[in-house]
């Protein structure tokens, strides 16, 4: 498989009250294209951190970051959020959208404004419905952001992230704010997801989250002190295991 | 505690606590200012005839057996009176830096014995005339054309007596500084003035100044029973309703000041309410661990009387010179001494606090309607359930960014509502003075003034002389002009207005008028009347809808007049509209003989051709005109009107001019002020639309176009308002001139195009600027969304 994200001597620092904070400090790894890499650690580890630095959603101090081998730093404001338009996808713990647009308007928000596919407006929306579908939200495609529940929402922000047809899906605890159904539901669409080949790259605290990925990270005080290869999870039987399995790793490494 | 959290909101929300104070700023300032010069305005005529002493009447004699007759009135009665001498002189004895007056009132030269108590441009009073120094009237030194400027140099020769002075500054005459009035002042030493009249022999050329102090609620009835014949007249109500262009000016001024303390009512409305809907999460918190309502609306009135009480100490310092800027435009021919010092302005800036903490108290109300977890999980009422934007992308044709920007404004049209009356106001603020000052240019202001149309006018009001030769002297001078016009071909039309002053009498309703009389090719029916056929034999007479209206009159009456020493019966035979003598006028048959009876002035020679030339010939008529009264200035119909009402458009123009300077500063200030109040509102969805792949060019288009639109909208409107606006509140300034019924003069080019573009490419630029604000916001942002 490709790398299509390689980060080396990755370094992020922040200046609070002339007091420096490195978050990070010199990270390195890669991921190759068609993983689902969860990165994990403790709060204040550097987690989301390294996820916005990694996307280009965030400065970074020093080091280099490769996305499909191109060199993010180095890009400009415009060129990055062209990125992030067509190849990128991101999906938020909260699972914010514009109040004024119906559900399914926010859905295909992105790839009115990209045109990376070459479709008409009508088309553009029913792939959005198509995916809506796919994700059992269709019914709610016309609602408005307030009428729908979290777990919804949450399956409609992974819509938009997907209507651009990305490289790449970024998600920063993207269950956090589900319950356990919801956070089930919405950790099966992502999986689902990248058995389609989409690569997934997730910040999570939840064990259960962890046990889908392929890969996971462990990051402590800005390094990355480990990682651990699950490997494709192919069916629900052995979800308890990989859970074991993570939790076993985790308090290997002072989790 | 308390403070504690007050101190920590300040510094966390600084952007929209220092929004908000900036606007309690704008408003305290506008409020004291515009009030404060309310107050002045209404009292300024009054206070400034109160010091300046105008009399209850007042006179102007040009020969000695009226001014005599006169005399032996007012002794006779009792009367507190007292003559001033003048020295009349025309443009033709006075150079302005070696250059010859061009000016058509008459002029004339005093000393400081004139009653009036008479100001400088500084609002002191003039106490003494050096040798060598001059002052004019304030209608003179702001006329156009002579440059008048402090400093330069004049000179008077009268009979062969030349004298230099140095212009030492502008005079405010109560009497003859306004624009309407037809004579203006200069004032001298009496050294120089003794140097200038010793040229004169006898008393040629000598004027009596009149000013009565007592006032006889009989004395119209008691001075027509006197046959005399003076140069002018006037009444303390008649010399200020001469102010009216002042009044214009100040109404507009007025008119401005309401403006902006409306929009700075709606402007504190719409942040209060967007802060305090910012709020509603925390107040959510605070319920949700227990503390009071009445102590959560505490904290906040307590935030807002902080920032509302620094804003306002700011306000009231800046409306000082703010209102005096706006003042300005209204000092100049009046002593504005109604100034009510600053204590009002102190006491507005009060008001503004107080009005901050009454809006902040009934936001507060819903305080005790919500409960926490409505407060934290919506925002109290800043949140919506069923509705969402009425327009959806996946049916529209849009591109994004114009879609979210329409969508926006379509969702929340009471969000916008503010910036939309801000900006139609402040369109209309400018296009209604376009509109009236346009109108005052057009030609089509001829004929309220009591004159026909014509091509070009000469200007040559003469004062006309005791002699008797007056209307004789004018017939000749159309003659000659026929003929030297007939020398080169050119077939027109030639006439003059001849003016009389007159009562008229009616049911013992006694009335000044101004007669006025055709002389020379007027008998093809020139004159436009509302109503009735023109006079057509000597007993007949038109009277304008001023004098029937006041004197309750109409077609078919017979009224009385007086007309110079001659008193006749007359019976009225059509009505027309005049803005001569503010619509107190007559017409009299254009045949009658009025030989005998001395004319008050005369209007400029009129010339119409027959012949329909276009406007290159015209130029080059006028051209000719030019050489054949090299002394004389050559006008169009609406250049004389301009000429002829003074330095009215002058004024207005300067308020155009402030007012658009006003209008740009506050469309910038809102703009931005909103601007940032909506990104900072909407960081959670610039982040995120960020992080969805929106660059900042794409997202400051979107905060930008939503005001374009606004502006847009306001743009249309105030177009589709400015016609029937002007003619609701400027309309009924020109009634009380004796206009009756205007037709705008509407040009489309400035006040379709011009004043809207201009307003739009500035307020969208300050958009745009502002928008820019969403650079600020990075995409990680999207993360912390609460």
């Amino acid at each position: 498989m490709d790398t299509i994200l390689e980060v080396k001597n990755l370094c992020k620092t922040y200046i609070i009250n002339k007091r420096q904070n490195n978050v990070l400090k010199n990270v390195t790894f890669s991921i190759k294209a068609g993983d689902m890499t969860a990165i994990m650690g403790a709060s204040g580890s550097g987690k989301s951190t390294l996820l916005y630095s990694v996307s280009g959603m965030d400065n970074i101090t020093a080091g280099e970051v490769k996305f499909c081998g191109t060199d993010i730093p180095g890009m400009n404001e415009n060129q990055l959020a062209k990125l992030r338009l067509n190849k990128m996808g991101f999906i938020f713990q909260q699972m914010y959208m514009l109040k004024n647009l119906s559900i399914l308007d926010n859905i295909i928000l992105p790839a009115r404004q990209s045109r990376k596919i070459k479709e008409r407006y009508s088309e553009t929306a029913g792939r959005g419905r198509d995916l809506m579908r796919k994700l059992g939200i269709s019914d709610i495609a016309d609602n408005d952001i307030n009428e729908v529940s979290g777990g919804q929402l949450q399956r409609a922000c992974i819509c938009r992230s997907m209507i651009n047809k990305p490289d790449i899906i970024f998600a920063d605890e993207p269950t956090g704010a589900l319950d356990r159904t919801a956070s089930g539901e919405v950790m099966e669409e992502l999986a689902c997801i990248n058995n389609e080949g989409t690569t997934v790259m997730l910040v999570t605290h939840d064990v259960r989250v962890a046990a889908r990925c392929t890969r996971l990270l462990y990051i402590a005080d800005g390094n990355i002190e480990g990682e651990y290869n699950l490997g494709r999870c192919t069916g629900s039987t052995k979800l308890r295991e990989r859970e074991r399995q993570v939790s076993n790793w985790l308090m290997e490494m002072g989790w | 505690m308390y403070w504690h959290i007050l101190k920590k909101d300040l510094k966390r929300k600084k952007t929209m606590n220092i929004i908000l104070l900036l606007f309690v700023l704008l408003a305290s300032m506008f409020i004291a200012s515009g009030v404060s010069n309310m107050v002045t305005i209404f009292s300024a005529l009054d206070n400034y005839f109160e010091m300046a002493e105008v009399p209850f009447h007042w006179l102007i004699f040009n020969d000695m057996a009226n001014k005599d007759k006169y005399k032996d009135f007012a002794a006779g009665n009792n009367y507190d009176f007292q003559f001033n001498e003048m020295v009349s002189a025309s443009a033709d004895n006075i150079k302005v830096n070696g250059k010859k007056l061009d000016f058509s009132n008459v002029i004339c030269i005093e000393t400081l014995e004139d009653p009036l108590n008479i100001f400088d441009s500084m609002d002191n009073e003039i106490t003494t005339v050096n040798d060598g120094e001059i002052y004019v009237t304030s209608s003179l030194f702001f006329s156009e054309k002579n440059n008048f400027k402090t400093g330069c140099k004049m000179q008077i020769t009268l009979n062969g007596k030349t004298r230099d002075f140095i212009l030492k500054d502008y005079a405010k005459n109560a009497i003859c500084s306004s624009s309407m009035m037809g004579i203006t002042k200069v004032l001298i030493s009496r050294n120089d003035y003794n140097y200038l009249k010793s040229g004169n022999p006898g008393s040629s050329g000598l004027l009596w100044e009149c000013s009565v102090y007592t006032d006889d609620r009989d004395y119209n009835t008691k001075v027509s029973e006197v046959a005399f014949s003076s140069l002018t007249r006037s009444d303390y109500d008649g010399i200020k309703l001469m102010y009216i262009v002042d009044v214009v000016v100040a109404a507009t001024v007025l008119l401005v000041s309401i403006c902006i303390i409306l929009i700075s009512m709606v402007m504190l409305r719409f942040t209060i309410n967007f802060t305090m809907n910012e709020e509603f999460r925390e107040i959510g918190v605070m319920k949700a661990v227990g503390i009071r309502n009445g102590s959560i609306k505490l904290l906040y009135i307590v935030k807002y009387l902080a920032i509302s009480i620094t804003g306002a100490a700011a306000g009231f310092i800046l409306s000082i010179p703010f209102g005096n800027i706006l003042l300005q435009s209204i000092s100049r021919n009046i002593v504005v001494s109604g100034n009510t010092g600053y204590m009002l302005n102190f006491l507005l800036a009060l008001v503004t606090v107080f009005i901050v903490i009454l809006f902040c108290y009934f936001c507060t109300r819903n305080i005790n309607k919500i409960s926490p977890v409505s407060a934290i999980r919506n925002g109290g009422t800043g949140e919506r359930y069923a509705r969402k934007g009425v327009i959806n992308l996946w049916k529209s044709r849009l591109v994004p960014v114009p879609f979210m920007a329409l969508n926006d404004i379509l969702s929340k049209p009471g969000r916008y509502f503010s910036m939309a009356l801000v900006f139609t106001l402040g369109i209309l603020l400018i296009i209604i003075p376009v509109n009236t000052i346009n109108t005052l240019h057009s030609g089509e202001l001829t004929e309220l003034f009591g004159m026909a149309k014509s091509d070009h006018v000469i200007s040559q009001e003469i004062l006309l002389q005791e002699d008797g030769s007056g209307t004789e002297s004018i017939k000749e001078n159309i003659e000659s002009l026929k003929k030297e016009l007939g020398r080169n071909n050119i077939d027109a039309v030639v006439f003059q207005e001849a003016l009389f002053k007159a009562d008229i009498l009616y049911n013992d309703r006694r009335m000044e008028v101004l007669a006025e009389q055709g002389n020379g090719d007027t008998d093809d029916g020139i004159y436009q009347y509302i109503e009735g056929t023109p006079p057509a034999n000597p007993d007949e007479i038109a009277v304008t809808s001023v004098v029937a209206k006041e004197m309750d009159v109409g077609i078919g009456d017979y009224v009385e007049a007086s007309i110079g020493s001659i008193k006749e019966k007359y019976i009225i035979t059509a009505v027309f509209q005049s803005m001569q003598n503010m619509g107190s006028g007559i017409r009299i048959y254009h045949n009658k003989d009025t030989r005998d009876i001395l004319p008050a002035g005369v209007l400029g020679i009129q010339v119409k051709y027959n012949d329909n030339p276009d406007s290159s010939l015209l130029k080059e008529r006028k051209k000719l005109l030019e050489q054949f009264y090299p002394d004389d200035n050559v006008y169009t119909a609406g250049g004389y009107i301009t000429v002829m009402m003074g330095d009215i458009t002058g004024q207005i123009d300067g308020v155009k001019n402030l007012i658009l300077c006003i209008v740009f500063c506050i469309n910038i200030l809102v703009t931005v002020l909103m601007s940032k109040s909506f990104i900072t509102k909407e960081k959670s969805g610039i982040a995120i639309l960020k992080a969805v792949g929106f660059n900042n060019i794409q997202l400051a288009c979107w905060q930008t176009l939503r005001i374009v639109i606004i502006l847009f909208i306001s743009a249309v409107l105030s177009i589709l308002l400015s016609t029937p606006l002007s003619q609701l509140l400027i309309a009924p300034v020109f009634r009380m001139m004796g206009a009756y019924s205007i037709e705008f003069d509407i040009n489309a080019l400035e006040v379709y195009l011009l004043y809207p573009s201009a307003i739009f490419a500035v307020t969208s630029f300050a958009a745009f600027v502002s928008s820019q604000g969403v650079r600020k916001i990075p995409a990680s942002q999207a993360s912390d969304i609460e």
